[in-house]
């Protein structure tokens, strides 16, 4: 079944691609609100596609609402937009918006090889309404819906019927009885004859939408596939090919003698009723569109994710690998000049294949950005609060589970501001001196080392005291504490804390900044919020570039080897034991250019054997992270690495070495492991000791 | 020297294969030290048996578990199976036995490989009721007599929620 599941793989991804270019096209459409003939002809096209390939994995219900839909928008292009009335807009692009959810649900339960939901009734009753609405105000052009049916063939029979004379070697083919997916199988056909005879090979069939009409298949197995040639040379290369076919139970050579009433032309006409007769007719608007897809197709291919990954792995141990080789210890000593050349040669190689894996797994951050339109529009109709989303630096790249990852996170915060920033009313916004309509900006930049995504609305902003009273009502703060600005506003990303008393549908069950902040960190990144009162709420999440690789410090305390990130490092320095200050409470205090920072040991926090213990001894490394800023305390610095991070098993992780600042690996050039630390758990796991 | 042990078991397993085909009820065992015990896991679950590992210290980790070692680019964490059973821990580390675990794989330090046998599951006895020792589901008499072998619960070494 291998083979059949790459078809079904296949189908999956193309009808999610195709839902989401639809998705966007009518969230532009519904801001326009009209649809422009481009787009229609673009949904017809997608809905003809989706149509044809579910029929051929046989899911007939979503060929079915696909085929009303199609039939919906062929009346919209035959007559332009102007027949939908004003009125019928808004309930059109409602239904393409349901029509869009209900393929989504279909094909997660396709994915994940549930039944399908038969009952598609009322939402056919719901398009069919609509069908009738949209033609009841269409006076001029009676009966639309079976107009186009009659004369959708009338554009596409010319074609056969003037080549009937041009192509007077003919081949009739016929398929096995009951072999199934005629129209499939005479499709291959055509294609391995194409492959045989040459790209440029003229020849036609019939019926000639074998290839976009499944329903084909039938007129297939009454009258068989008719193939029609210029000369014998090409029918006889044809017959080869069609021998060595599967499934095929004959064929017959006929010659073309008369024009007389051929009855293979003209059947085709008559015999396709209802479902394949929009078919012919968008055949005629489609070929541009196809030969555009057709050309895209062959310049990208669609890559398992786990195949990039096992590559960035291996990538990352062949860069490993080549350093233990080039710097083996065997080869000291030596005067190896070719070896040296050629050992350059290859570090240069390694490090573009380094890039090379790691740019393959860049994808811009639009597709995430775009699903967002769709979650402010349909909270605007649901919570009738006009508000636009403003996306900046969509195409900015990330690693793609990054992309994966950061949706839900940035779904969280889209709604938020939706349910709690912006105001209720617009005459509160209007009160506000604002514009009545509410903006949220979700904008993407590139820093070199990490991406900030900011999710920015022009709402009321953080009620700073109902914040503080609801934070000590869920003893999450402590009543008699002072707390700043800042400090209130980490208590929305605590866990369990939720401002709005309601449960609503959107947000509001009282998980949805914890999640938001758990989920930004296990990639390794870091929310905050920034809020001014009545005039908005800031968050912003920032993640690094990618997760796999970076650039980090070794240090070695003891007996074991750490790995900073570079990012975190400030400077390092050699201070002498007159320059400490000890506070109080025996803690170590060091003036760092006209500011003291604390000195966290290492060799204390993680109770390790050996190390120093003078500070002339040692190192100390000054870090910063967010909002800490403190001075690590370590034996001696082993130089800058760049290194692939990998991940603690979860065996060890669940021992939560997460917070106290231990937070992946890496293999080191000889093999042996280094401890990858996050600067700043460490540090809070350093004061909380 | 442990794996001249192994290739040796390996052949004589060869023949009782054959031996166990005909019916009976069985799974194999792979049996090793650690302290004075015998312990036994279920075989399939073993994934490799390493000598002579480098293993990197983890600190904030319970005691038990040693480190990690990196298998092949696969980071193991190795777990002490004397210190996690409450017997003293051993100086000398140099051999693991890497088991898979659900979708993890964890390394345990023993004493040393003793050899793989196919027990009859109606060999293997509950623990007595009042054993508290939580990490062994079962015991079984070693058919050649060289004592008792404790079943490790494999599901027991699994960290905790």
């Amino acid at each position: 079944m291998g083979s059949g599941n790459e078809i079904l793989d296949m189908y999956i991804y193309e009808t999610g691609t195709l839902l989401e270019q639809l998705e966007t096209i009518v969230l532009e459409a519904e801001k326009a609100d009209t649809f422009s003939q481009e787009n229609v002809n673009e949904i017809f096209r997608i809905m003809h596609t989706i149509k044809g390939s579910s029929a051929m994995m046989e899911f007939d219900t979503l060929a079915t609402v696909a085929h009303r839909i199609e039939d919906m928008f062929f009346i919209i292009r035959e007559g332009t937009m102007s027949v939908v009335s004003e009125d019928n807009r808004p309930a059109l692009f409602d239904v393409v918006f349901q029509s869009i959810d209900f393929f989504r649900g279909e094909v997660e339960k396709v994915e994940a090889g549930e039944p399908l939901n038969k009952d598609i009734d009322t939402f056919l009753t719901n398009i069919n309404t609509l069908i009738s609405k949209i033609k009841g105000e269409e006076v001029p052009e009676p009966a639309p819906a079976p107009a186009p049916k009659a004369a959708a063939p009338a554009p596409a029979a010319p074609a056969p019927a003037a080549g009937s004379g041009d192509y007077p070697c003919r081949l009739r083919v016929n398929f096995e009885e009951g072999c199934g997916m005629e129209s499939l199988r005479a499709f291959m056909l055509v294609t391995s004859v194409r492959d045989v005879c040459g790209e440029t090979a003229d020849f036609a069939f019939e019926p000639s939408n074998v290839e976009t009409d499944p329903s084909t298949s039938e007129i297939i197995i009454e009258q068989g596939f008719l193939m029609m040639f210029k000369t014998e040379e090409e029918r006889k290369a044809a017959i080869s090919v069609v021998t060595g076919a599967g499934s095929v139970q004959g064929y017959e050579p006929i010659d073309y003698h008369a024009p007389a009433p051929a009855p293979a032309p003209a059947a085709p006409a008559a015999e396709p009723a209802a479902s394949a007769a929009p078919a012919p007719a968008a055949k005629a608007a489609a070929p541009a569109a196809q030969q555009q897809q057709q050309h895209s197709k062959e310049t990208l291919i669609s890559v398992n994710l786990s195949k990039l990954d096992l590559l960035s792995a291996v990538v990352g141990e062949i860069v490993i690998t080549e350093s233990m080789v080039t710097s083996s210890p065997d080869l000291k000593g030596l005067a190896l000049d070719a070896f040296s050349k050629s050992a350059r040669q290859l570090r240069k190689l390694t490090d573009e294949l380094q890039d090379v894996s790691m740019s393959l797994r860049m994808v811009p951050v639009s597709g995430t950005f775009q699903k967002m339109n769709r979650i402010v529009r349909d909270m605007t109709k649901k919570l009738n609060r006009p508000a636009k989303l403003t996306l900046i630096g969509e195409d900015t790249e990330v690693d793609k589970t990054i992309v994966d990852s950061i949706g839900d996170p940035i779904m969280h915060m889209i709604r938020n501001s939706m349910d709690h920033g912006i105001e209720e009313t617009q005459e509160e916004r209007i009160a506000a001196g604002k514009n009545p309509v509410g903006e949220i900006i979700l904008s993407a930049r590139d820093t070199g080392s990490e991406v900030i995504i900011e999710i920015i609305d022009d709402g009321r902003g953080v009620n700073d005291d109902a914040v503080l009273a609801k934070a000590i009502r869920q003893g999450i703060a402590s009543p008699d504490a002072e707390y700043s600005h800042k400090e209130i506003l980490s208590f929305l990303l605590a866990p369990g804390f939720s401002t709005n008393t309601e449960v609503t549908e959107f947000s509001g069950r009282g998980v949805g900044m914890d999640v938001v902040k758990r989920g930004v960190e296990e990639l390794g990144g870091t929310v905050s919020i920034s809020s001014q009162l009545g005039k908005g709420m800031t968050t912003t999440i920032r993640i690094p570039l990618t997760m796999a690789i970076m650039d980090g410090m070794e240090v070695a305390v003891g007996d074991s080897i750490f790995t900073i990130p570079i990012n975190n490092i400030q400077s390092t320095m050699k201070v002498t034991s007159g320059e400490v200050i000890h506070d109080s409470s025996s803690g170590e205090i060091i003036k760092c250019q006209g500011s003291f920072v604390p000195i966290v040991r290492a060799k204390d926090l993680y109770q390790l054997q050996n190390g120093c213990t003078e500070i002339e001894d040692g190192v100390l490394i000054w870090l910063e992270a967010g909002d800490h800023s403190y001075c690590l305390f370590v034996d001696e610095l082993l130089g800058q690495q760049q290194v692939v991070v990998k991940q603690l098993p979860a065996y060890v992780n669940s021992f939560n070495v997460k917070n106290y600042g231990i937070n992946g690996c890496t293999l080191r050039s000889d093999g042996s492991i280094s401890i990858i630390l996050d600067v700043a758990s460490l540090y809070t796991a350093a004061r909380g000791m | 020297m442990n794996d001249e042990i192994l290739f040796a078991r390996e052949d004589e397993m060869e023949a009782l294969n054959i031996a166990q085909d005909d019916g009976v009820d069985s799974q194999k065992y792979l049996i090793f030290m650690a302290g004075h015990l015998k312990l036994g896991v279920v075989a399939e679950d073993v994934v490799e048996i390493l000598n002579n590992q480098v293993i990197t210290y983890l600190p904030m980790v319970p005691g038990y578990i040693r480190g990690i070692i990196n298998m092949r680019g696969l980071m193991i964490p190795i777990l002490d199976i004397c210190s996690r059973m409450g017997m003293p821990s051993r100086e000398e580390d140099n051999l693991v036995v890497v088991i898979n675990l659900g979708d993890v794989q964890l390394g345990i330090l023993v004493d040393g490989v003793d050899q793989m046998l196919d027990i009859p599951k109606e060999n293997i006895h509950p623990l007595p009721a009042n054993s508290t020792q939580m990490l062994v589901s079962g015991m079984c008499s070693l058919p050649d007599g060289s004592g008792t072998m404790m079943v490790l619960d494999c599901e027991q070494l699994a960290p905790h929620d």
